[in-house]
């Protein structure tokens, strides 16, 4: 008796579940695929379920710093959001690149001393500061071994062994002397180059988020050639899903992770590499011996808040290795969470995204009490 | 009344199994794609589903992509780096392969994906 009446609720939830992917499913069809033009800035209007408000979604793409970005925005000013967002990184770009010699880095590796623009020069304290934190593994004046690689210009060669030795005298980070308040910088030794590359997206993306916020934007997402950062929850209230590339081409991503307000930036051998004589030689250079990182980890992804910390923390634990990475990550476990991949395949995840986290690779999750 | 109950609920479950498995047909029919663009504007858009190649000449750079199986691959590039090349074969939504010299970009579309199982973007 009972029994069967169980039966009831237990069909019409079944019901009310199943027709409602239907109802989400048909919901989905509401870009028209005729207004995705790309270097696009269209506005679409996207319903939100149950309710009559519509919010309104801005998208851009374009080419800088030497990599192909998206930004979407969703808000009433969607669309001037994510215009400013794009002058933002023109503007940055043109002051940052090394390449550009008209920019104020390429101009202070010309003549060893400039005047920082603001951005500038918060970008070298940053970098001074990481310098200081991984005892040397960011080190912002590892350029002219990074040239001397042809990475800067994709002439590629293997230095010999002579020649790094030469370079490495140059690539000291604390021979430069920089003065906060003037925004002086110099260099101590003749020939020293900087490039803030290592950091320069991650703080690109950290600006963006400030324009979205002074634009009342509350739901975000900027893909700066694979350097994520997100703004709030999606309109739906779910969870960004950000997937992280595997280094072996085989497999689809090495996992996905749900992340609110957080930049997501991972760094691996294989994002740039060349081969010769059967070796392959990636861009990662360990500024403590001028040769390209060889540490076990093959793929670092830093989580944080800090679009800035997260781009300079990701190459340095890849510089790192696993021991000290996760040494580093439990002095600093309140400013960002990490995945990192070794060479056997083995995923180590700090416990703080330990939930947020899925992956069909072997995991061991990272705690700061177990240390 | 037991036995009405029974029938009700059996009514209501194969309907909503009916809705379940039409879903599911209509997803099969929406395959996925690719987008190519060159220069900010789309120059074709072309299904997975079916083997092809794409010869790409714009202001005298040359680009063949071909689709294979299912998965979409830079074949042929006369860009200095080559790097879209190594970039490999795509097929999952949101990937793409990017030719920077050539501001080529070939990405994998499919609108009608469930939103909650869609990727929104790939760290790398």
């Amino acid at each position: 008796m009972k029994f069967k009446s169980i039966w009831i609720p237990i069909c019409l939830s079944c019901s009310i579940l199943l027709a409602g992917c239907t109802k989400e499913a048909k919901s989905d069809v509401g870009l028209p695929e005729d207004t995705q033009v790309n270097i696009r800035s269209d506005m679409e209007e996207v319903p939100k379920d149950n309710e009559d408000t519509v919010i309104k979604e801005a998208q851009k793409e374009l080419f800088a710093m030497d990599t192909y970005m998206t930004l979407s925005a969703y808000g009433d000013s969607a669309q001037a959001a994510v215009d400013d967002a794009a002058a933002e990184i023109e503007r940055l770009d043109q002051l940052l690149s090394t390449g550009d010699a008209a920019s104020e880095i390429a101009k202070l590796n010309e003549s060893g001393s400039a005047v920082l623009s603001e951005d500038g020069g918060y970008l070298v304290e940053r970098a001074l500061e990481l310098y200081e934190d991984t005892a040397g593994a960011f080190d912002i004046a590892v350029y002219p071994i990074m040239e001397e690689w042809g990475f800067t210009t994709q002439e590629y060669q293997v230095p010999s062994d002579e020649r790094i030795e030469e370079l490495l005298k140059l690539t000291q980070a604390d021979e430069i002397k920089y003065d906060e308040k003037s925004r002086e910088i110099s260099f101590g030794i003749d020939g020293m180059k900087i490039d803030l590359g290592g950091i320069a997206k991650g703080y690109t993306s950290a600006r963006i988020m400030d324009i979205y916020k002074q634009h009342g934007i509350e739901s975000g997402l900027v893909n700066l050639g694979g350097n994520v950062q997100t703004m709030g929850h999606k309109t739906d209230g779910s969870s960004w899903r950000v997937a992280v590339q595997s280094p072996d081409e085989s497999e689809e991503y090495l996992g996905i992770l749900d992340v609110n307000d957080k930049a997501v930036i991972t760094s691996g051998g294989y994002e740039r590499y060349f081969e010769e004589n059967g070796v392959s030689y990636h861009h990662i250079i360990d500024p403590s011996d001028g040769h390209p990182a060889d540490s076990g980890l093959i793929s670092v992804t830093i989580v944080s808040a800090d679009g800035t910390l997260a781009d300079g923390l990701s190459t340095s634990l890849f510089i790192m290795g696993k021991e000290k990475a996760a040494a580093y990550w439990a002095d600093h476990s309140e400013e960002f969470d990490a995945i990192l991949e070794a060479e056997d395949g083995t995923l180590y995840i700090t416990e703080g995204i330990e939930e947020e986290f899925v992956s069909e690779h072997p995991m061991e999750i990272l705690r700061k009490d177990a240390r | 009344m037991n036995k009405k109950d029974g029938i009700l609920g059996l009514c209501v479950t194969g309907a909503a199994l009916l809705m379940f498995f039409l879903m599911g047909m209509n997803k099969a029919e929406d395959a996925d794609q690719v987008r190519i663009t060159v220069d900010g504007e789309t120059y074709g858009i072309y299904s997975l589903e079916e083997d092809q190649e794409i010869e790409i000449q714009h202001e005298g750079n040359h680009n063949k992509i071909r689709i294979e199986s299912g998965k979409a691959y830079m074949e042929e590039a006369d860009c200095p780096d080559e790097y879209c090349i190594d970039q490999g074969e795509i097929h999952t939504r949101t990937q793409t392969i990017v030719c920077l010299p050539h501001k080529l970009v070939v990405e994998v579309i499919n609108e009608n994906d469930k939103k909650e199982e869609a990727i929104d973007a790939i760290a790398k």
